[in-house]
């Protein structure tokens, strides 16, 4: 027994803490190295799961056709960070200390990857942001301004998501409420739809309200907007909580109707809100709602399908993936894709080249949209990709489609 | 006038729900002063299994006794793994629960994330449909929240009765006061502290239910900011003082609702927490606690 | 041989090495671990030894982080003064939470820190204009961007992690100061017995205010060293979720113990990054651990790995030579203490009704009657517990009756209770030394850096602690932990407390109590010695046969009522004395 340690002792067991810390990691020779942080475990993985699946679909698909230019490719270091930003900061930096790595893939929301994101650049390996949706991500002056110089996004950019949102509304609605979460992204939407409704028609949202994820209920928010007299709701928030929005309404009996972000169209929403969802219009990227899908996409979901089955990532459709597969799985293919064209175009392992080589891909077919990136353009989903969703009844059965009108 | 009702409503009945959480947590604090951490996992794995086991085919009845079933079995490994270890060195306390129960709470999550998935899952309506109102003095009431509001207040209620005019009732109460003058009375200390700590699972299960069907939806992370309103509520109203759970989680959700409507949204978040630091700051026993003298 | 706080400054040292030549992630994480260790420390100051339970640290930590990068981005302010004033800060608001935290315990106490904390949250949250709301605050001047620089010079990782290394380091070895000094006591004993506290001169209000204001500028510090080091700083960061990891990481160490906060700190940084090898399930992994944890180790990392704290600097003995330091009895007119028509009720019940008494300095006063009759509520008015219904306590001249037991007792009223009160985890020496509190004069700054006066001070009153533990007999005992020894020894330590702490008046409650025959010996030897210092001693006692050894007068107390004042054997021959006696178990009987 350690009888009688002074406390000055607690300064000693640094020393064996240290010895833990420096472990090292070996490696195999000869192939391209790719390192990704993304919550994998816990109960935000959803994304972050989907996110690692993307991606390992796509180094499946290179190797399989041989890899790049006779290189095989491997996911050398895949780190969890559970969506916890510090987490997330500590697994960038033992990705960023491997300097065998050629390209990262970034976590799977706002909030830790705003955390790493001066990291990255101040690094300047190609980084690929499959998920976060927040503009100033990739645009941090602003999205006319120039990107950060390494960092391309295969998010469905705020700004691109509101665009088509606010268009839409601003044409069929006169009083317009919003309803958002507090969150980087519920915030930074809801600013740039109201510039978007004031710059198409001239209008201010009679009503703004926020919420906290996971809210139960939301009669405040919703009463509140049903006496200003909203002729819509427009949400920007989780399927889950979108949910909660659209019975909550119900309960109010508050029937006007309801557009939602991306969340509107995600399998939580569907089955949370059930037969209430008819009418309900969400935007989201049209990769697998289109008729047919495009190449890309459809080789993307016979590819997951082969691998991971008709999961809840795929939805519940046997024969064809939700259109939320676009956004929690397809996006970081996309990325990886272009990442390894971008390899595969630069012949070179040098982060510049490689970042040049993505600057000059055009019209290359992706699964959510036919990425052309420039120096000036690092995001690669366009409002031209984007479609406004809505759910109709046919026959006894709902079905989610491009919206009529 | 129809605003504020529909506010007041909603706040009654979210209320009525922190109130049976609150009630859950102050059971098993009185008995083993213990706070339960893993609490909101519990609410939230109670609501998932039972979703399973819709998936496998159970009967709606079936499928919610199940669960709560799982729920009380839970809260019997929480007695035993963050409870019995403290109990033994009461004197000199290390705080180890916070821990354990911590740790149990993280372990049912990931479990439920690796297992039933972290995306948000349906959860049927088992009591009415969110559309089912009845209208009153014009006020539409939705039968929904009715139904929640009324079984939460008849679980309060029927727990208040338990424990004034029960056998077990009493014990309790001689537990909560001192463990060990009710073991010297033939008290069987470690049984009654069980019984609390299953009875507090099942409030947790009823409330995780309850709740779930009236969002629509239950994933992972659903129930952890419910605790902390319960645990708020149970302050509120006064720790281990059934009613005033029921007043304290009633008064808090029409707070969090006339605040949400007629001061801001966002506003509506931080309320519960100042009310909570201005009625402790004032009545340090709560509103209506009453006081503990000090023991000379 | 190098001696131990050498040999811990070398293992600093060595981790501060070995961590500059490993890659940057080791740097990182060793520097997260550093922050952890200051966020722990933090803690376990409040927690551990001022037993105030925090599920708000985020708050606090979060204010030094936001105030940190606010001034080094925004108002170029150098890193050491943007630190300080994140600590100053901090330990402001800590002062302001203090108010309301300190009228409430437990489980309030948890919920109203936690209420802080979650307010703290939407604050930051909601206040877009200064933190950047949920968009968060980049471009924080960082180490690891190669933006930080202090007073000209570049601050790269290897650099910044030495600079909170020392900074870790001094507040360690300042820590460690503070809790061996009476300060550090005095947290400890708020926290076990707020009674026996206040009965050696301690307030409880102060003590914790100090506590928190204290706990809050070292979680501001640790904040402050965290802005530079992630660059970023977003809401998220300041979650509930810090609060329990934090509160989580000072109980796995160990409360109370400054080596287990650094084991605590180490454990939960290093444990995720070791559980990516669990893949899929380090999730549930790092749950299980955490709730199988004590059931493995139940005392905490420190209970297995570090010996247990020590509260007193006995090392002062040895090192210095003492000079004797002796608080002048002022001699006021008239007796020493006058208790005047004193009536105290509680709830319709009359415990005390206008009694009367005096006593003379050097005089030994016996107060008894039955069970019931009011001695202990006329101690524990006279001592400060209660604040009587009606009449006076007049002590050297002044009325003191309403005072709170501290003032009580900084005037030289030193009391004992009826069931000893001692802090059970501190040593005989210790809980004795706690006695003399009152009397040190040595402020925060001297006892946090070992002054030349303050050990000077120290060693005064240990070396008057060894005598009473001599003369009560307890010497050999005086390294022990008094919670592991007989009941006899804890009343014998809590007399020998009171005595050392220079009463002029010292009431004893029924100190004879389930005492052996040689442990009766010693009390008397111990009170015969208070007796030879001319002050005034009352003392509340069932036998009798002690009583005759050593008291001067008494006074028989029954239902309230003084119904005898005198001798010993006046007391004796009186009826209404025998009547109050037979009226009750024959156990009392006052011929025992």
């Amino acid at each position: 027994m350690m009888r009688n340690l002074s406390p000055f002792a607690s300064l000693l067991s640094m020393a064996a803490v240290g010895v833990l810390a420096l472990a090292g990691v070996a490696h195999a020779q000869g192939t391209i190295k790719i390192g990704m942080t993304s919550a994998l475990t816990g109960p935000y993985n959803e994304f972050g799961e989907g996110n690692r699946r993307g991606v390992e679909l796509a180094i499946e698909k290179w190797n399989k056709a041989g890899g790049i230019n006779g290189q095989k490719i491997e996911l050398a270091m895949l780190l969890d960070d559970q969506l916890v930003p510090d987490r997330a900061v500590q697994n960038m930096r033992r990705i960023l200390d491997n300097k065998e790595l050629v390209g990262i893939i970034g976590p799977a929301g706002s909030g830790p990857t705003l955390a790493v994101i001066d990291m990255a650049v101040a690094d300047g390996r190609p980084y690929m942001n499959p998920t976060a949706q927040t503009p100033s991500i990739v645009y941090p002056q602003g999205t006319d301004k120039a990107p950060r110089k390494n960092v391309f996004s295969f998010a469905l950019q705020n700004d691109v998501e509101t665009n088509v949102l606010g268009t839409y509304v601003a044409k069929r609605f006169k009083k317009i409420g919003i309803l958002h979460e507090s969150t980087a992204y519920g915030t930074t939407a809801v600013g740039l739809i109201r510039k978007e409704i004031k710059k198409d028609a001239n209008l201010e949202p009679v009503g703004v309200e926020s919420y906290n994820q996971r809210a139960q209920d939301m009669t405040a928010q919703l009463a509140k907007l049903q006496r200003d007299g909203a002729d819509v709701v427009v949400c920007v928030g989780l399927g889950a909580d979108l949910a909660v929005i659209r019975r909550n309404m119900s309960r109010l009996n508050f029937a006007v109707p309801l557009i939602g972000t991306n969340g509107a169209l995600s399998l939580p929403y569907q089955e949370g809100a059930g037969e209430l969802v008819l009418g309900t219009k969400g935007t989201m990227v049209g990769s697998f709602g289109q008729e047919p899908m495009n190449a890309a996409a459809k080789e993307f979901a016979d590819a997951y399908r082969a691998k991971y089955g008709t999961d809840r990532w795929w939805g519940n459709d046997p024969a064809r993936p939700q259109v939320f597969l676009a956004l929690s799985g397809a996006n970081a293919y996309d990325a990886a894709n272009v990442l390894f064209e971008g390899i595969r175009r630069a012949k070179s392992s040098d982060a510049q080249k490689i970042i040049q080589a993505i600057e000059s891909i055009k019209s290359l077919q992706g699964v959510n949209a036919q990425y052309t990136f420039t120096a000036q353009r690092h995001h690669g989903i366009g409002e031209d990709g984007i479609g406004v969703f809505e759910y109709t009844k046919v026959g006894d059965k709902i079905r989610l489609g491009l919206s009529k009108d | 006038m129809d605003f504020a009702l529909q506010l007041i409503f909603a706040g009654i009945s979210v209320g009525a729900v922190y109130a049976l959480i609150a009630v859950g947590l102050s059971l098993t604090f009185l008995v083993s002063r213990v706070i339960n951490f893993g609490q909101g996992s519990l609410l939230m794995l109670t609501a998932m299994v039972m979703v399973a086991l819709l998936g496998r085919g159970s009967a709606m009845l079936s499928a919610a006794l199940g669960a709560l079933g799982l729920a009380a079995i839970l809260m019997v490994v929480v007695e035993w793994v963050a409870v019995r270890p403290v109990a033994a060195g009461q004197r000199t306390d290390t705080m180890g629960w916070v821990v354990s129960t911590l740790g149990i709470g993280i372990l049912l999550q990931g479990f439920a994330a690796k297992f039933f998935g972290s995306q948000a899952v349906a959860f049927p309506s088992i009591l009415f449909s969110s559309n089912d109102f009845v209208s009153l003095f014009g006020v539409r009431l939705s039968l929904q929240y009715l139904a929640v509001l009324a079984l939460a207040v008849a679980l309060v209620l029927l727990l208040e009765l338990i424990l004034r005019r029960t056998q077990w009732g009493r014990a309790v109460r001689a537990v909560a006061h001192d463990p060990e003058l009710a073991s010297l009375m033939a008290i069987p200390v470690r049984r009654t502290m069980l019984v609390c700590f299953v009875l507090s699972g099942l409030l947790a299960g009823v409330a995780g239910l309850l709740v779930a069907q009236i969002a629509g939806t239950v994933d992972p992370g659903f129930g952890f900011n419910l605790m902390v309103l319960g645990f708020v509520a149970a302050v509120v109203g006064g720790m281990g003082n059934t009613f005033g759970a029921l007043a304290g989680g009633i008064t808090l959700g029409v707070l969090e609702k006339l605040v949400g409507g007629y001061v801001s949204t966002a506003a509506e978040h931080g309320i519960a927490f100042a009310v909570l630091m201005a009625i402790l700051a004032v009545r340090p026993q709560g509103l209506f606690g009453r006081s503990e003298l000090l023991k000379a | 041989m190098l001696s131990r706080p050498w040999l811990a400054l070398l293992a600093a040292l060595a981790f501060g090495v070995a961590m500059s030549f490993g890659s940057g992630s080791a740097l990182q994480v060793a520097t997260f671990f550093l922050i952890n260790v200051l966020l722990a420390h933090s803690v376990n100051l409040l927690t551990g030894y001022a037993g105030q339970i925090s599920l708000g640290h985020a708050g606090f930590f979060g204010v030094g982080a936001y105030a940190c990068a606010l001034l080094t981005r925004d108002y170029g302010l150098p890193l050491p003064l943007a630190l300080a004033a994140a600590m100053a800060l901090a330990s402001v608001v800590g002062y302001l939470l203090s108010f309301p935290a300190g009228r409430v315990k437990e489980f309030y106490l948890a919920m109203m820190t936690l209420g802080f904390g979650m307010i703290f949250y939407e604050v930051a949250k909601e206040w877009t204009a200064l933190t950047g709301g949920m968009m968060g605050l980049s471009g924080v001047p960082s180490p690891s961007l190669r933006t930080l620089a202090v007073f000209g010079m570049a601050v790269g990782p290897v650099a910044y992690l030495w600079i909170v290394l020392a900074i870790v380091v001094v507040v360690t070895v300042l820590l460690h100061n503070l809790i061996r000094s009476h300060f550090g006591r005095a947290y400890c004993a708020v926290h076990v017995s707020e009674l026996a506290a206040g009965s050696v001169g301690i307030s409880e209000a102060a003590t914790k205010r100090s506590a928190y204001t204290l706990s809050a500028a070292l979680a501001g510090l640790a904040g402050g060293c965290y802005a530079p080091l992630v660059a970023y700083l977003g809401p998220d960061s300041f979650a509930l979720s810090r609060s329990v990891e934090a509160l989580a990481m000072t109980i796995i160490g160990g409360l109370g113990s400054l080596p287990g906060q650094v084991l605590g700190a180490a454990l939960l940084t290093y444990l995720p990054e070791r559980l990516q090898i669990f893949a899929e399930y380090q999730f549930m992994a790092y749950g299980a651990i955490l709730a199988v944890f004590f059931l493995v180790l139940p005392k905490g990392l420190a209970g297995m790995f570090a010996a247990p704290p020590r509260f007193a600097k006995t090392h002062a003995v040895v090192s210095l030579e003492p000079t004797p330091i002796r608080v002048p009895h002022s001699s006021g007119e008239g007796p020493l203490l006058r208790v005047e028509n004193i009536t105290m009720n509680f709830a319709g019940l009359r415990a005390l009704d206008e009694v009367s008494l005096q006593l003379e300095r050097g005089r030994v006063l016996a107060l008894v009657g039955p069970n019931g009759s009011g001695k202990s509520t006329l101690i524990n008015v006279i001592s400060g517990v209660y604040r009587p219904s009606a009449g006076r306590v007049v002590f050297k001249g002044e009325d003191i009756a309403g005072r709170k037991a501290h003032e009580v007792s900084r005037r030289g009223i030193i009391r004992t209770f009826q069931d000893p009160r001692n802090i059970l985890h501190f040593t005989v020496r210790e809980n004795v030394l706690l006695g003399a509190h009152r009397l040190y004069r040595h402020g925060f700054l001297g006892a946090v850096c070992n002054s030349r006066a303050a050990l000077r001070e120290e060693a005064v009153f240990l070396r008057r602690v060894d005598e009473m533990l001599d003369l009560g007999g307890l010497a050999e005992l005086g390294d022990r932990v008094l919670g592991e020894l007989p009941y006899g020894t804890q009343r014998l330590a809590e007399v020998a407390r009171a005595a050392v702490s220079d009463p002029e008046l010292i009431l004893l409650d029924e100190p004879a109590a389930g005492l052996s025959d040689a442990e009766l010996e010693k009390l008397a030897a111990m009170i015969r010695r208070l007796r030879e210092r001319d002050l005034g001693i009352v003392l509340v006692e069932h036998h009798m046969d002690f009583l005759n050894d050593v008291v001067d007068g008494v006074v028989v107390l029954d239902s309230g009522k003084l119904i005898y004042r005198g001798d010993m054997d006046g007391m004796r021959r009186d009826p209404e004395v025998t009547a109050a006696y037979l009226g009750v178990a024959d156990e009392e009987s006052v011929r025992a």
